[in-house]
């Protein structure tokens, strides 16, 4: 049986009937046709379905669907600096070499959204403790690292998230 | 994996469902564990009840002496540490190593308990705070942490009961409390081995209360009681600390397993007792010199020296 749920996502109010099984990370991606959001382990180990929920970074195929009503929803659709301009974490990651395969990069730019939000001025350290829970089995992080420091600096020199 | 969600709006109304719906049914709050189980297969409950919204569980507060941290309060929030006294570095060094932030802005205290895994990184935080769980549901009753947990996965908690709120006496002056966790990894990783210590120092330098916990090295965590023994009345030396940590290895009852020996987890347990009886000094030193507590290091460096 299916149960109507609202949500705001993006900035956009929606409504979708979905199975109360169903977790976040599938509705978004299957009902919510937005499939930037990606399924890596589907049991909270890998970090790849990051979305930020009520402005807390989570795991989207932790939570069931069902559980976010009422929630506002921050996808990697909803992430840019203008129409068709990147958002500033992309075009650092994009400078910077932070992405390889790019199936963690979703995952990791909305952890770096959230992280910057809470401290925009973060040491390498904190960096890497923040992005523990998203797994990249490409870079070694060290790029993914530097493109994060580089868009604190430009949050610092007056560039808005 | 089809179920009914019910959302009850009040403990009591979430405890009769859980009565009336006899059996077939989870509680779901932050849902980190369970709905991993659901996905894996491993459980089917036809219905959950979403507790995760129920009003008065999400608070930190101190009445008096007392410090309560309602059930849905999540590893996040203990992790940045908003209202937990001074002496309570523990519950935030624990915090910060479970999982990552993703999962600790929605994995709640209550959950971390009521999962009574062997290796719940806030349960022997707690067992040496001496807390007592609030447990509401047709009888209400308080009991202790160390009560309520039985072995893995298995707890005393009754049909109808929830877990409401965590509470323990706030460190007084002279007292401190540490955690160390090893595990394989820095982040993300279950612990093979954590421990955490209490310690009440007298004017005198002398243990005036000391508690040891050790979690993932029995079926449940465990009091390092002879070790606590040892170090009670005498001061913290670095003789007595090594003595102790020989007694909390000696009692406890590792397994080898895909993560670690059992040989290596006893080491682990003499190690870490002791850094944790250091750290413990270490801070009731610091804030009695600068009247202010603590900072603790970064536990992840604690960590690194570790292996």
């Amino acid at each position: 049986m299916k149960r109507l749920v609202s949500m705001t996502v993006n900035g956009e109010e929606i409504e979708l009937a979905i199975p109360p099984y169903r977790t976040l990370l599938d509705v978004l991606r299957n009902e919510g046709r937005l499939t930037g959001t990606k399924k890596g382990c589907d049991v909270g180990d890998c970090g790849a379905c990051t979305v930020i929920m009520d402005g807390s970074p989570v795991n989207s195929c932790l939570v069931l669907g069902i559980e976010a009503e009422g929630a506002t929803i921050e996808t990697i659709e909803g992430q840019h600096a203008g129409p068709d301009l990147p958002h500033l974490i992309q075009e650092k990651f994009m400078d910077h070499g932070g992405a390889q395969c790019g199936f963690c990069t979703p995952g990791i730019i909305m952890m770096t959204k959230a992280l910057l939000k809470e401290n925009p001025n973060p040491t390498e350290s904190e960096v890497r403790f923040a992005i523990a829970g998203n797994i990249c089995r490409c870079t070694g992080y060290a790029k993914i690292v530097d493109a994060v420091l580089a868009a604190a600096e430009d949050l610092r020199k007056g560039r808005t998230l | 994996m089809a179920f009914r969600i019910h959302r009850p709006e009040t403990v009591d109304e979430a405890s009769r469902l859980e009565l009336d719906l006899d059996g077939d049914c989870a509680f779901i709050a932050g849902g980190t564990d369970l709905v991993v189980q659901m996905s894996r297969g491993q459980r089917a409950p036809a219905h959950l009840i979403d507790i995760s919204r129920l009003p008065g569980m999400s608070a930190i507060s101190e009445d008096g002496s007392v410090v309560e941290i309602g059930a849905l309060v999540t590893h996040r929030e203990l992790e940045l540490g908003k209202g937990l006294p001074q002496g309570t570095d523990a519950i935030r060094d624990a915090a910060r190593q479970v999982g990552g932030v993703q999962v600790r802005s929605i994995a709640t205290l209550g959950g971390n308990i009521a999962n009574a895994s062997p290796a719940a990184d806030l349960v022997p935080v707690l067992m040496v705070l001496d807390a007592e769980l609030e447990l509401r549901g047709p009888h209400g009753r308080c009991v202790p942490i160390s009560d309520f947990i039985e072995g893995p996965r298995r707890t005393t908690r009754q049909p109808g009961e929830l877990i409401t709120a965590i509470r323990f006496r706030a460190p007084g002056n002279g007292s401190a409390t540490s955690f160390f966790k090893a595990g394989r990894r820095k982040a993300m990783e279950i612990a093979v081995v954590n421990v955490a210590a209490s310690v009440t120092l007298g004017a005198d330098g002398a243990c005036r209360s000391v508690r040891i916990a050790l979690g993932s090295v029995a079926p449940k965590t465990l009091r390092a009681i002879g070790a606590e023994k040892a170090l009670a009345g005498s001061p913290l030396s670095v003789a007595a600390i090594r003595e102790a940590a020989q007694l909390a290895a000696d009692c406890c009852a590792p397994i080898t397993d895909i993560r670690a020996s059992a040989e290596y987890r006893r080491l682990l347990v003499k190690s870490l007792v002791e850094r944790a009886l250091v750290r413990c000094s270490e801070q009731v030193e610091q804030s009695a010199m600068s009247g202010i507590s603590a900072s603790a290091d970064n536990p992840a460096d604690l960590l690194e020296r570790s292996h």
